[in-house]
């Protein structure tokens, strides 16, 4: 056999050079994740795999884009409201409590003390319907459906308690410059106390079936791993910065209406992983408990809820950024006024436009079945990253 | 956090002239040749310090603190349009913006940009461009937010891309190319982003673009 | 076109009636008669006990409905009959049926929701008649570029093959089996080994990439489980001696093999649930993964199919635990000799077969719901932990079992070669 002279003659250099060319595109599959893929939301990202693994991540959002932004320039300080908590409606009193921060300070007005606990109280209780949204859909990318059910039927707790408190399930449009729309109604106290603790009981639940699961560990831990230096440097924000050891809360960095009073704790990991990425909003969820027990107890008993505005109410010429921690993250609103009725421009920071950076920085590396459990731990909310 | 705070009072307290910061006339003595394009009716648009109330101005002494580190420096390339609490905005010329921007990154411990917002002021014809600075790692900077301020004509926006010095704008600078029409030089991807694949319209963020009906 | 009924007339409808009944007398005499003449003249008619069945009998039937007892006795034990209703397809299906209803009950019971509600009278009882309805009113769609024959194959296939496992399962002593083979469990894992080359091929088949991911992980996941999943059947085999699934029944009628095969029967529920591509084993169907696996492009009736075919492998394969673990049909006589106290005519029902029956269905469903409940309690897997325990972990849990069973038949402790012996 050794004497076998084997030679190649052109048309078989140009097949094999074809084939060599070929088989390198034949390795990478090109998949469209989204957004009608069940994995994604209303979001794309186009990935290239190389058989189990991601080579390539591109983020393609805007599947949701409704002009926030632009719209907000059209209307009166006060109809800007409604429609600005479109973005993510489970979270819709965070999101507009940093735009009432920010035209407060421009109109310069102060929120009654009683408001301002009513704002908080409201407030935590739309960062537990967030999480516990959020948290069900982590659940269910996993492939655990009772991980669905449950924190989607506890959603309700809170949602009737916002409903008992503004009349609304989920879009409130509760805050508003100068305070919130109305007072609590009777009994309320006892009612949340109540659901309060017995949610806290569940959250133990909640523990025991998911996060101590040893098939649940074994698909997060040490996968996608943010370390602390490429956090900060994608600027990630919220849950996402805080499981890769930055104790970064905007409630205790620079504390807004009442939280300078309350106790509590920045909850924070180290371990830097998806599996850190699900648990601290977990944690922030029995703070919240926490929260929102000690705001009723310290809420002043009577008192305005709210500064009256006259209609039409004209800022002064400047601008005002503001900043609230929402479910996801550090929110902020960049409010220029030229003096009219309407605002000059609204800028709506969103932490999961931020966070959303991170997805081609974690993904590439790492192996297809690691995707859902990467992608929905980054805590992106693909309208309010849209506006 | 504390002593690092008391540090830097001290510091201030041994300079005599940040007292007078606050005035607006210290910034146009300040004006360098290549920030005297920039039309003076901008401070009535933007940059009144008259809205804070609660706090008092010896309340700004850290922030004046920082607005001294960055000024000792670039002493004439910056403008400070206002202090507020937890608020600095500082004007600074398209061509300085890198090397300001390393300062604050390396030198200040500002590590990372929470968004960067595009504004149109068709009065001027100009487009402002504002990065949002805070820091992570430094509790003493945790709750204040340096807005770095740069201004571009309108007909031709083009400014130079943060993404060298801060990796958290690349979706943001993409995001304002294609909003209000300014072309980042040294970003990778001056694409498309959140409009539809088929925008054929002028950039929607600009004063001119109307919505329908309205 | 609309048509518009006529005014009810008394008359009319009578007349009607009478033009109805004059054509069926019409047709029966000149064709209906005639026919059944010719057929009782060439076709011998079937002996019930010592009678000929003759029409006169047939009618005499409905005096004395006793006389059917020998008809259905004779029915019964066709091979037709076999195949078709007990213990063949027909009983694979209603417990399909069953199933499906269990597990959307269990389910939402365990995730505090109510489940299926509405259709039916009573707890949403006929919802699956529903589902199966609309899936039969969709319209099939075909991928473009999809191998059309395949395509359409590959769902009959997959039931089919299911059918064919739930074959060889015996149910019942005194042969109510359909195929009672000897070498029956290995005809049950090279039919079971059809499965992920029909996922394959109807992956490859429809042209689709996320399909095709599916596919490729149905035959890992088969690779890596169908050798753990054959030797955890092994130490049954070498205590019973015998490879068929009647008789290695039969031989458990003093102990169950579980206790003396328990690593291999945990070994076995394990490689089931991968086999059947269930939670946390459904890596070919992973939904937020790869949408939905390799029955990604599959549409109506087509998608209806292999849910069926789905949970037939299911009651197949827990039947199969049954019969390699539990005993089979072996458990206490608590049916009574007669049903009838003081019947002395045609002997109706055999209590021991009843028996068998009762204590195999209920085992079964055991099982069935031993293989639901990962689902409410647990997260899908990776696919590379999944192959990690294929291969590492569970073939040497049935190694371990294997070398105990061998050092208790050699130590003398059970019988060498089974205890039929």
């Amino acid at each position: 056999m050794e004497n076998f002279d084997y030679k190649i003659n052109d048309t078989q250099k140009l097949g094999l050079e074809i084939i060599k060319e070929a088989s390198f595109d034949d390795r990478l599959m090109t998949l469209s994740v989204g957004p009608q893929h069940p994995g994604s939301g209303h979001f794309r990202f186009v990935i290239k795999i190389d058989g189990d693994y991601i080579v390539f991540c591109d983020p393609d959002p805007g599947y949701v884009h409704r002009g926030e932004e632009k719209m907000a320039e059209y209307r009166t300080y006060i109809q800007n409201i409604p429609h600005l908590e479109r973005p993510v409606i489970h979270d819709s009193t965070n999101i507009t409590y940093s735009y009432s921060l920010a035209v407060e300070e421009l109109l310069g007005i102060a929120v009654p003390r009683r408001g301002q606990f009513i704002r908080a109280i409201a407030s935590e209780f739309n960062r537990q319907i967030y999480t516990l949204y959020w948290l069900a859909i982590y659940g269910i990318f996993l492939g655990h459906s009772t991980m669905f059910m449950w924190p989607a039927g506890d959603r309700e707790l809170f949602i009737d308690l916002m409903e008992a408190l503004t009349g609304a399930r989920v879009t409130h449009a509760f805050n508003i410059p100068g305070g919130v729309r109305n007072d609590i109604p009777n009994g309320f106290k006892e009612r949340c106390l109540r659901q309060v603790s017995y949610f806290e009981k569940r959250l133990n639940e909640y523990e025991d079936i998911f996060y101590n699961n040893p098939l649940f560990r074994q698909r997060t831990e040490k996968v996608g791993i943010l370390t602390k230096e490429d956090a900060i440097k994608l600027g990630v924000t919220g849950s996402v910065l805080r499981a890769s050891g930055i104790p970064y809360d905007i409630r205790k960095v620079e504390p807004y209406d009442v939280y300078d009073e309350i106790d509590f704790k920045v909850q924070y990991l180290k371990t830097c992983d998806s599996f850190a990425r699900s648990y601290v909003p977990f944690l922030d969820m029995k703070e919240s408990c926490y929260i929102i027990k000690q705001l009723l107890d310290k809420m002043p008993e009577s008192g305005d809820v709210r500064t009256k505005l006259q209609s039409n109410v004209k800022g002064q010429s400047g601008e005002s950024y503001k900043r609230v921690e929402s479910g996801r993250g550090a929110l902020g609103y960049y409010v220029v006024s030229d003096g009219s009725p309407k605002p000059y421009r609204v800028k709506i920071s969103v932490g999961s436009f931020r966070n959303i950076l991170a997805l081609p920085h974690l993904l590439v590396g790492s192996k297809l079945g690691d995707m859902p459990a990467i992608y929905w731990s980054l805590n992106y909310w693909p309208v309010e990253a849209d506006r | 956090m504390i002593s690092k705070i008391s540090e830097n009072l001290d510091k201030w307290n041994s300079r005599q002239f940040i007292t007078t910061l606050n005035d607006d006339n210290i910034s146009q003595n300040k004006k360098s040749d290549n920030l005297k394009k920039f039309p003076k009716e901008i401070s009535s648009i933007v940059g009144d310090s008259k809205i804070q109330t609660s706090k008092t101005e010896s309340s700004l002494l850290f922030e004046n603190s920082v607005i001294f580190k960055i000024s000792s420096k670039f002493d004439s390339k910056i403008v400070v349009e206002f202090v507020k609490p937890s608020r600095i905005k500082i004007r600074v010329d398209p061509a300085n913006i890198i090397e300001i921007a390393k300062f604050l990154n390396h030198e200040l411990g500002f590590d990372h940009a929470e968004s960067v917002t595009g504004t149109d002021y068709p009065k001027d014809n100009q487009i402002e461009v504002i990065y949002h600075l805070g820091s992570y790692l430094r509790d003493d900077l945790a709750h204040l937010v340096l807005s770095l301020t740069t201004r571009t004509d309108r007909d031709e926006a083009r400014l130079p891309s943060l993404l060298p010095v801060y990796g958290s704008v690349e979706y943001h600078e993409r995001e304002i190319f294609e909003m209000l029409g300014v072309y980042f030089d040294g970003h990778p991807r001056n694409e498309r982003f959140l409009l539809p694949e088929d925008w054929a319209d002028i950039p929607p963020l600009r004063k001119e673009f109307h919505i329908k009906g309205r | 076109m609309v048509t518009v009924p006529k005014k009810f007339g008394f008359g009319s409808f009578v007349s009607s009636i009478l033009w109805l009944v004059f054509w069926i007398v019409v047709i029966v005499t000149l064709v209906g008669l005639p026919l059944i003449f010719i057929i009782l003249f060439y076709v011998p008619l079937p002996y019930i006990g010592d009678e000929v069945l003759t029409p006169y009998l047939f009618f005499s039937m409905m005096v004395d409905p006793t006389r059917t007892i020998p008809i259905i006795k004779f029915l019964i034990h066709t091979d037709i009959f076999r195949v078709m209703v007990f213990p063949g397809f027909g009983y694979a299906a209603i417990i399909a049926a069953v199933t499906i209803f269990v597990e959307r009950k269990f389910l939402a019971k365990m995730q505090l929701r109510v489940g299926p509600y509405y259709v039916g009278r009573w707890e949403g009882i006929l919802q699956l008649m529903a589902d199966g309805l609309k899936l039969i009113s969709k319209e099939i769609i075909v991928p473009s570029g999809a191998d059309k024959l395949l395509f359409w194959l590959a769902p009959v296939l997959f039931v089919a093959t299911a059918a064919a496992v739930t074959a060889l399962i015996p149910v019942a002593p005194g042969g109510w089996v359909v195929a009672d083979i000897d070498v029956g469990l290995i005809a049950v894992f090279a039919i079971l080994g059809f499965f992920p080359l029909i996922a394959l091929l109807f992956s490859w088949a429809s042209n689709s990439k996320y399909p095709f991911i599916g596919g490729l992980r149905a035959l890992h996941q088969m690779v890596a489980f169908e050798i753990p999943f054959i030797l955890s059947a092994l130490s049954v085999v070498l205590v019973a001696g015998t490879l068929n699934l009647t008789e290695i029944v039969e031989s458990q009628y003093l102990y169950w093999f579980i206790i003396i095969a328990p690593i291999s029967a945990f070994v076995f529920y394990i490689s089931s649930l991968a086999e059947l591509e269930r939670i946390p084993f459904d890596l070919p169907e992973a939904e937020s993964e790869i949408v939905a696996g390799w029955i990604t492009e599959t549409s109506g009736m087509l998608y209806g199919l292999i849910q069926l075919g789905t949970y037939l492998k299911l009651y197949a394969l827990a039947a199969l635990f049954v019969i390699l673990f539990l005993g089979g049909w072996t458990g206490p006589q608590i049916f009574p000799e007669e049903i009838i106290p003081g019947y002395t005519g045609e002997k109706i029902y055999n209590h021991i077969v009843i028996n068998g029956i009762f204590w195999f269905t209920l085992k079964t469903f055991g099982m069935i719901i031993l293989f639901l409940l990962p689902r409410g309690i647990s997260p899908r897997i990776r696919i590379d932990i999944l192959l990690h325990t294929g291969w590492y972990k569970l073939i040497v849990l049935c190694f371990i079992n294997i070398f105990a069973v061998l050092t208790l038949i050699y130590g003398g402790i059970i019988p060498t070669g089974g205890i039929l012996q």
